[in-house]
């Protein structure tokens, strides 16, 4: 997926932080950069700062710390010009009081989109986005799905060159899901950036060409999925099912030999029981231990009926860095994250 | 050809705002008050009371500088509801400048009053007959309204930016609107020795009441102290207003609201 990436840096963040208060950070030393056709994932739990970052990179908010580049023009400098070249899909839905149909046609009559322009293109969006069913109703009377599929196809009604999408998938069923995120693939080949904050993680893995997780409002990692798996995924896990259960000193012989090769065993029957016909074992390296397996099977006569290996999901990864504070551990440093409630982010007047 | 920002905004206003039913019964009021209560209480309040022909030939002039308030109500709660519905927050993100914004909301103030003026000129012509303004008069005329619908409207759009809930927002606008409009000359002249002087004072005090005045006179076709005095006092809360929702704007947290 990498491939499609193009060389041009379309999005640069140095030191980037925004904080509500004095000392209260929802976002800070944010080192990000993107090029041109990537698909950048914003990931990290509710409140890590995905949203604030959004509204920085899209001027809603002026930054309080560092400096950011998007589409080669200065964020503290930049205002309508940049803005014209972006896309935005807020967290929280946005409407007009017209029906579906007329949202999208008046949206991208404020874009100044010509006006048959608009109107071929409200059709396409209906039909992908599938709302043609709902293109008399007004927004607020259709579904919740439905609502965040409309966002999406509004924001699609004029051209940009770089995307922001806040959880745009939330609500929709897995259909809806797979033709969004398949039509904003074919976008980003066609050149189109996207930032994707999301809290589906295996949407996340599907989509994006790089991974940014944000933790109380700092950049942790980012990299590609594979490469968060590998680095913070852990071991995987590797599963021997015998086609007879051992008997209890066998068993424990043949788990005491994978021990001494760097295997760990996990437990594979609650309640545990004396014999047992599977064996499973993290390790981080577990296709070494195979011929080994196989040879212990072999000289023991115990035939082996199934080998599986479990790689690291981007949850584990995802889980492996900011899981550490779901058991209460997550003061963090000094002024870092605000709480959600506390965002009084107020703007400067005459903002170009 | 693609419009200005501001027009582009202004055509949003008013496509995405105004159903037939809402525009009716924002012209409609005023309109029926007009026709029924000038009819029914020109029977009993003659016009020496009123100092005017009669009593619907008082009442006009006061619908009309009602209009300010209408067309501020419709701005700020435009206002509102974009916040409400995260529309400003989509806009801001968009090809417009904030100040563009609040400057769609004030030419959507004054189109929507203008069109109020000239609606009650109309349903006011068979009752009393066409009034002789003058151009100047009528210039006067619209511009009293005009300043005070940006007295209002800014007034409305700075409370938007700090109330965070619908009820809060709307039980305030409903109490300023019936304030102004009840502690005003719209409907009843104030007169030395007839009037309790406290409530006397509190009426000629209201920014209503300036824009009743003068109209009232630049319709009788004096364009005196009164019709300056009433400019002066609105075009001067106009700016303060005005000045409030730009501080508004500047500090407004984006967050959502209820």
């Amino acid at each position: 997926m990498a491939a499609v990436v193009g060389s041009e840096v379309v999005l640069r963040t140095e030191d980037l932080g925004f904080s509500y208060t004095p000392g209260h950070y929802a976002v800070r030393h944010l080192d990000l950069e993107m090029h041109r056709g990537e698909v950048l994932g914003l990931l990290g739990r509710n409140g890590a700062g995905k949203t604030t970052t959004v509204r920085l990179l899209t001027t809603l908010i002026p930054p309080t710390e560092g400096t950011a580049y998007v589409l080669g023009e200065d964020l503290r400098k930049a205002g309508r010009a940049l803005r014209s070249r972006m896309g935005v899909v807020l967290q929280s839905d946005s409407l007009d009081f017209v029906t579906v149909e007329r949202n999208l046609v008046l949206y991208a009559f404020l874009w100044g989109v010509p006006r048959e322009t608009a109107k071929a293109r409200a059709e396409e969006m209906l039909e992908l986005f599938e709302l043609g069913h709902v293109r008399r109703r007004k927004p607020w009377a259709i579904s919740g799905g439905e609502r965040r599929r409309f966002q999406v196809a509004r924001e699609l009604m004029h051209d940009m060159d770089l995307l922001f999408l806040d959880e745009p998938t939330v609500g929709l069923d897995a259909v809806a899901r797979r033709r969004i995120l398949r039509y904003l693939k074919e976008r980003a080949r066609g050149g189109l950036s996207i930032v994707f904050t999301t809290h589906i993680l295996h949407e996340a893995d599907a989509l994006c060409d790089r991974i940014a997780v944000l933790h109380q409002g700092q950049l942790l990692a980012v990299d590609t999925a594979d490469a968060l798996k590998r680095r913070y995924g852990g071991s995987r896990e590797l599963r021997v099912t015998f086609a007879q259960a051992l008997p209890l000193a066998l068993g424990r012989s043949f788990e005491e030999g994978l021990k001494e090769k760097g295997a760990d065993p996990l437990p594979t029957h609650d309640p545990p029981t004396a014999e047992k016909s599977v064996f499973a074992f993290r390790s981080p390296r577990p296709e070494e231990l195979l011929p080994w397996i196989v040879q212990w099977g072999v000289a023991q006569s115990h035939e082996i009926e199934e080998l599986s290996l479990t790689e690291p999901t981007l949850e584990g990864a995802f889980l492996g860095m900011v899981g550490a504070d779901e058991e209460g551990e997550s003061e963090g440093p000094p002024g870092s994250a605000a709480p959600p409630s506390a965002r009084p982010g107020g703007f400067g007047w005459g903002r170009k | 050809m693609t419009l200005p920002p501001v027009l582009r905004l202004v055509v949003r206003n008013f496509a995405s705002n105004f159903d037939a039913i809402s525009v009716a019964v924002r012209f409609g009021q005023p309109a029926v008050t007009i026709v029924v209560l000038g009819t029914m209480f020109s029977a009993y309040i003659s016009g020496q009371v009123t100092g005017t022909s009669s009593y619907t030939a008082f009442l006009v002039p006061g619908m009309i500088a009602f209009q300010m308030v209408s067309g501020g109500v419709v701005s700020g709660n435009l206002f509102w509801l974009d916040r409400r519905w995260a529309m400003v927050e989509q806009i801001f993100s968009g090809p417009f400048l904030r100040s563009e914004y609040l400057a769609g909301l004030v030419l959507t103030t004054l189109l929507f009053s203008m069109l109020g003026v000239g609606l009650m000129i109309l349903v006011a012509v068979p009752l009393i007959g066409l009034p002789a303004l003058s151009p100047l008069a009528l210039a006067s005329v619209l511009a009293t309204v005009g300043l005070g619908g940006i007295f209002f409207a800014g007034l409305l759009i700075a409370l938007g930016t700090r109330l965070r809930s619908a009820n809060a927002y709307f039980s305030i606008q409903s109490f300023l609107q019936l304030f102004l409009i009840f502690l005003s000359t719209v409907y009843y002249p104030v007169r030395a020795g007839k009037t309790p002087w406290l409530l006397a004072d509190v009426v000629q005090a209201n920014p209503l009441s300036f824009a009743a005045d003068a109209i009232r006179a630049a319709f009788s076709g004096t364009l005196n102290g009164t019709v300056a005095l009433g400019l002066g006092v609105l075009g001067l809360l106009a700016a303060l207003s005005f000045g409030a929702a730009v501080w508004g704007f500047r500090t407004m947290n984006l967050g959502p609201i209820q």
